[in-house]
């Protein structure tokens, strides 16, 4: 009951942070050089369609006005529709297309680094100073100061143009088809319909996005791990498992391990929240049309209800994030209670 | 005879002005290294202690601090920033083709092949790669030290003016800061780009206020701490002012962290830039290795070296300064003393 508490808790300080959030956002975009009502017009236009276009945007009223509009309309639902990319299709529609598609890449990775980066922050920890804690430090060290979009670069040229076994760009073969939207996830609507050969394509042309950016992630994942499991390592109740002759294995594994690895849930949390958010970078050097995508047109061409709508969901995930977080943290460590 | 008199006094007057303005740096120097050696030296600032303990502890403490900031990868860290700091300092002893060689031209064979004219190959517009690797080591540094010293200086101001006169001005100051960093960074970058123009100083204040947060968060925690010790309690019944409590008594016991956590970021700052400029939002009038892949990125099948050799260039770089982060950190965090 305390949970359900809590949580009625956090979500109720959350707000203040999400208005202040909408607010900030609507102030940027407004301040934004570039004008949102060329978009909506063909090539070549008069003065009179010019206008009665920002008079139907409703870009004329005052701006405290447009405000306040704004507000009442995203807490109904209606984010408002968008001409960059597509001519007058609702922001909803967009985010619907192109979010599962980022949301795919990162919870792939996320997924693949925590196992990996984990495991390899323990042995690190477990073989300090040794060859094996070097090894691995120096390759998270790189990890953490490659740039995504080089490293993408390069996976492509080695594994699609020079040993040319995967494909380099895009998220699917040109003209191979799409599944039925049913759930909006191309992967489980390519199984709900049975045609596996597009699921297969999928995963194949995923491959080297979620490798860039689980290299990534698993880099400050081993870090976060190896330091925590360290401090661990310190305590009094560790020597004390080693004095009364436990086996080292035990001692890592049964003692240690739990302890050293609840830090690592946060760190884990926010890489997951800034692969969203971050995936800019990659989706652009594999051209994969995501939400970062989206984004880069939305600021690029003034969208201001596309970039609104885009920044408001990725705020709303990363607030969830958090909360999820913390109600992990209850379940994993006991002697948090809220 | 009087008016002698007062033009010997100006005389005087302006050789002393100069002579006080030529010593301006000199005594800079002086009180950093009288005042602020305790962010080098931990103990340092043990001043109560007899002095026979004291000049014991600081050798001492000093010859740890040497000895742990002497493991191999720091000293891999601290060669490379050197020498990337080198690199831009003498870029134009270093380059094969002067700057102008770069501005407002087409030169013939765009993604040619490294040749014994371009060791490194030719860009889109025919330019020698190797000379614009050089150029770009002044650009990252340039805009990531004005942009990291802006955010630590507010940051650090308005941490210890939150957590110092807590109460409703933290909660609001501490508000802001979370809608700040609740607001993805890369995206507040863009925009905030787009909004001020694509100008190098734009880009650095565009970045400068991103980190506030960041740090306004570290120093706070840490002043909240420190504000219930002895010390401050005893300056304030010394007569000192709140200004003089905050900045002379508190801050010098909380700033490790940010020393450590500022090598980190010049790192991460040198990242996020690359990052940017590959998508655009650059200075065109600078030449950055970013933007330099992003130009090269569409031929990365047939004409790799054109992107693979900046990239190179930003691990390099920003490994260097990771390793001299991690190395003070180790070197300077009591926590992990016995490692």
């Amino acid at each position: 009951m305390s949970m359900i508490k809590y949580i009625f808790r956090r979500i109720l300080a959350a707000l203040p942070v999400l208005f202040g959030v909408l607010t900030l956002t609507f102030i940027l975009s407004r301040l934004m050089p570039g004008d949102p009502v060329l978009a909506t017009l063909p090539e070549r236009f008069t003065t009179e369609q010019y206008l009665a276009a920002r008079e139907a945007l409703g870009l004329n009223e005052p701006l405290l006005n447009q405000y306040f509009d704004y507000l009442s309309r995203v807490f109904t639902g209606d984010w408002g529709q968008t001409y960059t990319i597509a001519k007058g299709r609702p922001v909803w529609d967009i985010i619907w297309l192109r979010f599962p598609r980022t949301f795919d890449i990162a919870i792939f990775s996320i997924i693949i680094a925590s196992i990996i980066g984990l495991k390899t922050g323990v042995i690190a920890a477990k073989h300090r100073n040794k060859f094996r804690d070097t090894f691995f430090r120096g390759l998270a060290l790189i990890g953490v100061s490659i740039p995504v979009f080089w490293l993408g670069l390069i996976l492509q040229f080695l594994f699609g143009y020079y040993f040319d076994i995967l494909p380099a760009v895009g998220y699917k073969t040109s003209g191979i088809g799409d599944p039925p939207v049913i759930t909006y996830l191309r992967l489980i609507d390519c199984f709900i319909s049975g045609q596996w050969y597009l699921a297969l394509d999928y995963l194949e042309h995923l491959i080297l996005p979620i490798f860039c950016l689980s290299f990534i992630t698993i880099a400050s994942i081993t870090r976060q791990a190896r330091s925590s499991m360290l401090e661990v390592l310190e305590q009094d109740y560790i020597r004390t498992a080693r004095a009364k002759g436990a086996k080292e294995k035990d001692v890592i594994n049964t003692h240690a391990r739990k302890n050293a690895l609840i830090p690592s849930v946060t760190i884990i949390g926010l890489n997951f929240g800034g692969l969203l958010a971050g995936a800019i970078l990659t989706e652009t050097t594999f051209n994969l049309h995501g939400l970062g995508d989206a984004l880069l047109v939305a600021i690029r061409y003034t969208d201001y209800w596309l970039l609104n709508g885009i920044v408001f969901l990725i705020t709303i995930i990363f607030i969830l994030i958090n909360l999820m977080l913390d109600v992990l943290y209850a379940f994993l460590d006991p002697r948090i209670r809220y | 005879m009087r008016t002698k008199m007062k033009q010997n006094t100006i005389e005087k007057k302006i050789s002393e002005e100069k002579e006080s303005k030529e010593n301006t740096f000199k005594r800079i120097v002086n009180w950093f290294i009288s005042n602020l050696k305790f962010l080098f030296i931990p103990f340092s600032r043990y001043e109560t202690l007899v002095e026979k303990e004291y000049d014991y502890e600081k050798t001492i403490s000093k010859r740890l601090f040497i000895r742990r900031l002497k493991s191999p990868l720091t000293m891999i860290g601290i060669l490379i920033v050197f020498s990337i700091v080198t690199i831009a300092v003498f870029q134009d002893w270093l380059t094969l083709y002067p700057r102008e060689w770069f501005i407002n031209q087409v030169y013939s064979g765009a993604f040619d092949p490294p040749s014994a004219k371009y060791p490194l190959g030719q860009t889109d517009l025919g330019y020698d790669v190797f000379s614009r690797l050089i150029f770009g080591a002044r650009t990252s540094l340039t805009i990531a030290l004005p942009a990291i010293l802006f955010s630590v200086v507010f940051g650090v101001i308005i941490g210890i003016i939150a957590a110092y006169y807590s109460g409703p001005l933290d909660a609001i100051i501490m508000r802001i800061m979370d809608i700040m960093m609740a607001f993805p960074a890369l995206i507040l970058a863009m925009v905030l780009i787009n909004i001020f123009g694509q100008k190098m100083e734009y880009i650095m204040l565009a970045y400068g206020l991103l980190g506030i947060p960041f740090y306004a968060r570290l120093i706070r925690g840490s002043v909240l701490q420190a504000k219930s010790l002895p010390y401050v309690d005893s300056a304030r019944v010394a007569g000192a002012s709140n200004l003089r409590i905050m900045f002379r008594h508190i801050l010098p016991n909380v700033i490790q962290p940010i020393i450590i956590s500022f090598t980190f970021d010049i790192g991460g700052i040198i990242l996020s830039l690359a990052g940017l400029s590959f998508l655009g939002f650059h200075d065109p009038t600078l030449i950055e290795w970013g933007f330099d892949i992003n130009k090269a990125a569409g031929r990365i099948a047939d004409a790799p070296w054109a992107s693979f050799w900046p990239g190179i260039m930003i691990v390099i770089t920003v490994l260097g300064f990771m390793l001299v982060g991690d190395g003070l950190r180790d070197a300077l965090d009591p926590r992990l003393k016995n490692l």
